[in-house]
């Protein structure tokens, strides 16, 4: 199981690497990050204090755009080029392939978040600004990005056309994100609350953002990553029966 | 080292594989063969451990492709018929990541052996992309040896390639079966006469004759077949002359000859009968019929 997915993990984060999609996405998301960090340093100075959760909360937004870019080749790539009967008559599980998968886009989002990091870092220099408050957004924003990246590589496995796969996945990812918005609005108290309940900015918003880690948000998002990479796994099983 | 028995795999109400049963031995190069849609590659897959069977069994050095995938797909190394490739990668680090993948043990002395096995050694790091389709084809079954498995299952090696790597790749598998068990499907008569030691014809799914190429030819062909040229007397007379010759049971124009069909050898009856007229015999010689007449005939009488 391990070495299954130790050696997926590794080709796949070789191949963020070796792509220039891979570092195209992470300049998009420097330069839109940089910019937003700008112009909250240029408020700072005569309006409000500077956000520290500034850059999580940016990318509970952007991650609905980015997620599905960074997962949509995964498994639909494999599909059409026909490797992927290769990796299922290896002598390794398809959940180990899928894990493998999984894993290597969130590293790859990770170290995205660790260079943004670099705002933090910037922020210290000038002011004094509420570190606790900085990392629990941060540990938020981690997971839901996980929680992203594992909506994406489910659509991934869905079809053998990438951009099809990007296309559903986003609209999946703005349905979830959106659904916090549409709770607001709607009068029905109890059923409201569950909208919110299930929507992905529900749980980073209210807790994270504020600087608030809560077990039943860590909970919501790692159940969003089990299911979603459960029904993948089977998904991907079923190219053994079509 | 392969065992299948009964072996059947239905697409809804579509019969793809119709309860076959055949074996192969350790070092034996067994040869599928059959038109397209015959059920070759639903058999390989079962084979590999990519697709469940319907029904029966097939068993691989022991284990069954279904409770124990795992072991089977340990010992086969498998290369589909369109070489699936990532084309981003070098050619060492492909083959790397399938040697690690099928857990081998050392994979970097495993990856320069093998591909100095396949003759890829100065391609080593080039990427796939910019591989020519016989080198692809080369690199496909580099992957499959990697992990030196008992059993190597190829898929239609020889299709879309030059006819030079054509028979480089006939020799490579000819060359594998002295330390492998192979299995190759190709739906070209003449090559599964030239490589296998058995040759199991499949059609619609069902196994129609299965054998050496010897004995196909042997059980397929009963009596003996000779080509006769006769000088010297028209075409009727020299027919109705063959005909009357004791133990010939057909005479068929040929070209310029005649194709005669005989219970044993008539040979000697039938040029004695020949030079007793005085005409000339110009040419008499056996016709050994290639697998690729049985193999329409039996396709045909299945039709």
């Amino acid at each position: 199981m391990l070495r299954g997915v130790g050696t997926v993990f590794e080709r796949e984060v070789g191949q963020y690497f070796a792509s220039p999609a891979a570092y195209l996405i992470a300049f998009a998301l420097l330069l839109l990050t940089g910019l937003m960090f700008n112009s909250d340093l240029t408020f700072s100075v005569t309006q409000k204090a500077a956000d520290p959760a500034l850059i999580p909360s940016f990318l509970s937004f952007a991650m609905v755009f980015f997620a599905p870019l960074l997962t949509m080749r995964m498994l639909a790539e494999e599909s059409r080029e026909g490797t992927l009967e290769l990796l299922l008559t290896a002598p390794v599980s398809d959940t180990a392939v899928v894990l493998g998968k999984f894993l290597s886009a969130w590293f790859y989002y990770s170290l995205l978040l660790l260079i943004t990091l670099i705002y933090q870092v910037i922020l210290a220099a000038i002011t004094q600004p509420d570190l606790g408050h900085a990392i629990c957004a941060y540990i938020g924003i981690w997971l839901y990005g996980g929680a992203t990246l594992a909506v994406g590589l489910l659509f991934s496995s869905l079809t053998e056309n990438q951009i099809v796969a990007a296309f559903l996945s986003m609209s999946a990812l703005l349905l979830l994100w959106l659904s916090d918005l549409a709770g607001e609005i709607i009068a029905n108290l109890d059923l409201a609350r569950l909208i919110r309940q299930l929507s992905l900015q529900g749980h980073y918003t209210t807790s994270f953002a504020v600087g608030i880690v809560r077990a039943e948000d860590v909970a919501f998002y790692a159940g969003i990553m089990a299911v979603m990479l459960f029904i993948t796994v089977r998904i991907v099983e079923s190219h053994r029966w079509r | 080292m392969i065992e299948v028995h009964d072996l059947t795999k239905r697409y809804g109400s579509h019969l793809a594989v119709d309860a076959i049963s055949f074996e192969a031995h350790p070092g034996e190069v067994v040869g599928l063969l059959g038109p397209n849609g015959a059920g070759k590659t639903t058999t390989m897959r079962i084979l590999t451990g990519f697709m469940p069977p319907t029904g029966g069994t097939a068993r691989i050095a022991g284990y069954d492709v279904m409770a124990d995938s795992l072991e089977v797909r340990r010992r086969v190394g498998y290369l589909p018929e369109r070489v699936p490739v990532y084309p981003d990668m070098t050619v060492s680090g492909y083959i790397t990541f399938w040697a690690k993948l099928r857990g081998v043990t050392r994979p970097r002395a495993q990856v320069d052996t093998v591909l100095e096995r396949v003759n890829l050694t100065d391609r080593r790091n080039t990427l796939i992309r910019n591989l020519s389709k016989g080198l692809r084809q080369r690199l496909g079954l580099a992957q499959a040896l990697v992990h030196n498995p008992e059993v190597v299952i190829l898929d239609e090696p020889t299709i879309g390639i030059d006819p030079q790597q054509v028979i480089e790749v006939r020799e490579s598998v000819r060359e594998l079966g002295k330390n492998h068990t192979v299995l190759f499907s190709t739906h070209i008569l003449s090559e599964a006469e030239q490589v296998c030691d058995r040759v199991v014809i499949i059609n619609k799914g069902r196994i129609i004759a299965q054998g050496t190429p010897q004995t196909l030819r042997a059980q397929l062909q009963p009596g003996v077949a000779l080509y006769v040229e006769i000088g010297g007397l028209g075409k009727e007379a020299a027919a109705r002359l063959l005909r009357e010759i004791p133990g010939i049971e057909s005479v068929e124009r040929q070209g310029d000859g005649f194709a005669v069909r005989a219970g044993g050898d008539v040979r000697p009856a039938l040029s004695d009968a020949v030079l007793h007229t005085g005409c000339r015999l110009l040419e008499l010689r056996p016709v050994a019929m290639t697998l690729e007449d049985i193999f329409l005939d039996l396709v045909g009488r299945e039709n």
